[in-house]
């Protein structure tokens, strides 16, 4: 175990000190700046409630149904935002000011970046010792094959968590400037599977990230099988960005199949089953996806473990 | 008389249905400097490979100090130090960053152990300048203090003169022969500079298309004074030179630059000048020279095959 640590400790070191890495850190505080500039200037979606918040939404929900009657094109959404607003006032939840809290919430899709960040990592973490002949030296110590691939897969899991951390705390930090703080954990109602319901805003963020995370481990870990099998960097992240941005447009191009469940891809967005969006096919449970994703996270594994122990090293 | 550091037992690897070690046998001595050569491509870094376990066995095997390194890797790499060919490091991280970096992976290393090594390589003052920026004399000697980390009983350094400059090949040469004779460390070296192996080691295996076709003692070599030697005489007229040599002594000659050259024992060189100067021949130099290992060893595979 001991070993086991010092190598996780050699492999984030390695990480860090490189330059790329504190290079992708800059594009990420440039990106959440840029980001929370954008949502500042363009206020949509934030209006005010004083005391009288239950009357004000009332008011709101009056001039909505005049401009309905006005205008057939407002249909939908005032439909909706009356919806809301009356489930607000019903369950007596106040509307919460858009905050630091909700400015993270909204920026979740920052967790693709989060990705192809560590899909960076992941590939290039086997295949760089190739490419820098290094894999020689790290090869002849007292410590078998299986370990040293393993304490690499955990340094790179370990790098995604650190940058994810990174990303919430910059993000909160740009929100809470910009917008400030509305309390610990204010509550919020979303439209989930065409029902309204009532969250907290941290269980909203954790559920957002999470699900993304699905998506981030499995490209993440396919990303690090190519470089182990091919020992090729550039090989490894191409495919594995291709695949993540292709990955939903395979599936819909398949829908039709019955196959088409079986596709990774078809199953690694688990909010499907949560939003009322609903799977590719209709037989698909989330159960079923979780077991597909376990099988093919085993057969990733598995050949990135037989192509790292049992090939020979020559030829660098 | 020693204790075996190293023991190769009828070693072969495959690659495809190609044989390209043909079934090795050889051991290799605590305190003892082994130097293995060969043309390119004769084998040497696949069978320095196999030691290490970079690559598998694929019959046969290979005992460091009773371990085998097919079923026992962890128990007998902990006695390797090793460079296989360059001594390649991380280029973003300073040296002392690689030493400590190695040096986590192996059990028991302290950080004056690190401290000594650098000394012993003379590394002080670059220690902590990015290995990027090292030249390639630089690095290796970084690689030797790597290899040194864990007080290794074997060390195996792939051409460790390779980019050092005249003063640091001195330096290594002697660091070596230190280690041979006062840790009684075996080391391994392969190299295609004969001289350099000459002056290093002290007995010598040449390796041919996956092959041992000699082995040399090198100490023996200087020892044996009725060896045979090339000598080479420039006398006036030579082909009446050369013609005495085959009427009295029965030695074939050769011609070269205006040389009369042969191979005899030093021991017969005072019979040939007094029968030289006894027929009028004017004798004007007269060079002995042992046959170097080159010699050998380009006897052994035959000029042609080098390259």
């Amino acid at each position: 175990m001991g070993r086991l640590f010092s190598l996780i400790w050699n492999e984030v070191a390695k990480i860090y000190i490189q330059k790329s890495t504190w290079i992708m850190y800059i594009f990420i505080i440039l990106l959440i700046a840029g980001v929370a500039a954008l949502s500042f200037f363009s206020d949509v979606n934030n209006n005010e409630y004083g005391d009288d918040w239950k009357a004000e939404l009332e008011a709101e929900n009056e001039a909505l149904t005049e401009e309905m009657q006005e205008s057939e094109f407002a249909g939908d959404f005032n439909t909706q935002q009356i919806e809301k607003n009356d489930y607000h006032i019903e369950n007596d939840i106040k509307p919460a000011e858009y905050d630091a809290w909700q400015f993270v919430f909204e920026n979740s899709m920052l967790s693709s970046f989060i990705s192809l960040l560590t899909i960076i990592v992941a590939g290039g973490i086997v295949a760089n010792e190739f490419k820098w002949g290094t894999i020689k030296q790290l090869l002849i110590r007292p410590i078998s094959r299986s370990t040293i691939l393993l304490s690499k897969y955990i340094s790179v899991l370990i790098f995604a968590l650190a940058t994810l951390a990174f990303v919430l705390v910059l993000s909160w930090i740009a929100g809470a400037m910009l917008f400030g703080v509305q309390g610990l954990n204010p509550e919020m109602v979303l439209r989930k599977g065409g029902e309204l319901q009532a969250s907290t805003v941290v269980e909203e963020i954790i559920s957002s990230y999470g699900f993304k995370l699905v998506n981030l481990f499995m490209m993440t870990t396919f990303a690090f099988m190519i470089s182990a099998i091919f020992r090729n960097s550039a090989l490894a992240i191409g495919t594995a960005v291709f695949l993540m941005m292709a990955g939903t447009s395979i599936v819909s191009f398949f829908a039709d199949r019955v196959w088409v469940k079986y596709i990774l891809f078809a199953n690694t967005d688990l909010t499907v089953y949560t939003s009322g969006m609903g799977p590719v096919r209709d037989e698909m449970t989330m159960g079923f996806s979780i077991v597909v994703l376990v099988v093919y996270w085993v057969i990733l594994m598995a050949a990135s473990w037989l192509a790292f122990t049992k090939r020979d090293v020559a030829g660098n | 008389m020693s204790e075996t550091a190293m023991e190769l037992k009828q070693l072969k690897k495959k690659i495809g249905s190609k044989e390209i070690i043909k079934g090795l046998d050889f051991e290799i001595q605590k305190g003892e400097v082994f130097g293995f050569i060969g043309p390119n491509g004769a084998g040497k870094t696949t069978t320095i490979r196999m030691m290490v376990g970079l690559m598998g066995i694929t019959e046969g095997e290979v005992v460091i100090q009773g371990q085998s390194v097919k079923s026992n890797f962890k128990k007998a790499i902990q006695e390797v130090g090793a460079i296989v060919e360059n001594p390649e490091m991380y280029p973003f991280m300073t040296g002392m960053q690689n030493l400590k970096h190695f040096a986590r992976m192996t059990p028991g290393i302290t950080r004056e152990r690190i401290d000594e090594v650098v000394g012993l390589v003379g590394m002080e003052n670059a220690i902590k300048t990015k290995v990027g920026r090292y030249s390639l004399g630089m690095r290796q000697r970084l690689g030797i203090a790597q290899a040194l980390l864990h007080k290794p009983s074997i060390l195996i350094l792939d051409e460790p003169t390779n980019g050092l400059d005249p003063a640091g090949i001195r330096h290594i040469r002697k660091y070596i022969r230190r280690l041979a004779s006062e840790e009684n460390v075996a080391v391994i070296i392969s190299s295609h500079l004969l001289t350099e192996i000459e002056l290093m080691c002290d007995r010598i295996g040449i390796i041919k298309n996956g092959e041992m076709i000699g082995f040399e003692s090198v100490n023996e070599q200087d020892a044996d004074d009725d060896g045979s030697r090339q000598i080479a005489i420039e006398a006036e007229p030579s082909d009446k030179a050369a013609e005495l040599l085959k009427e009295r002594h029965g030695i074939d000659v050769e011609m070269k630059e205006g040389f009369v050259a042969f191979e005899a024992s030093k021991t017969f060189v005072p019979q040939i000048v007094t029968t030289l100067v006894n027929e009028e021949v004017l004798v004007y130099r007269v060079e002995v020279s042992k046959a170097s290992v080159e010699d050998k060893f380009f006897d052994m595979i035959g000029e042609n095959v080098i390259g």
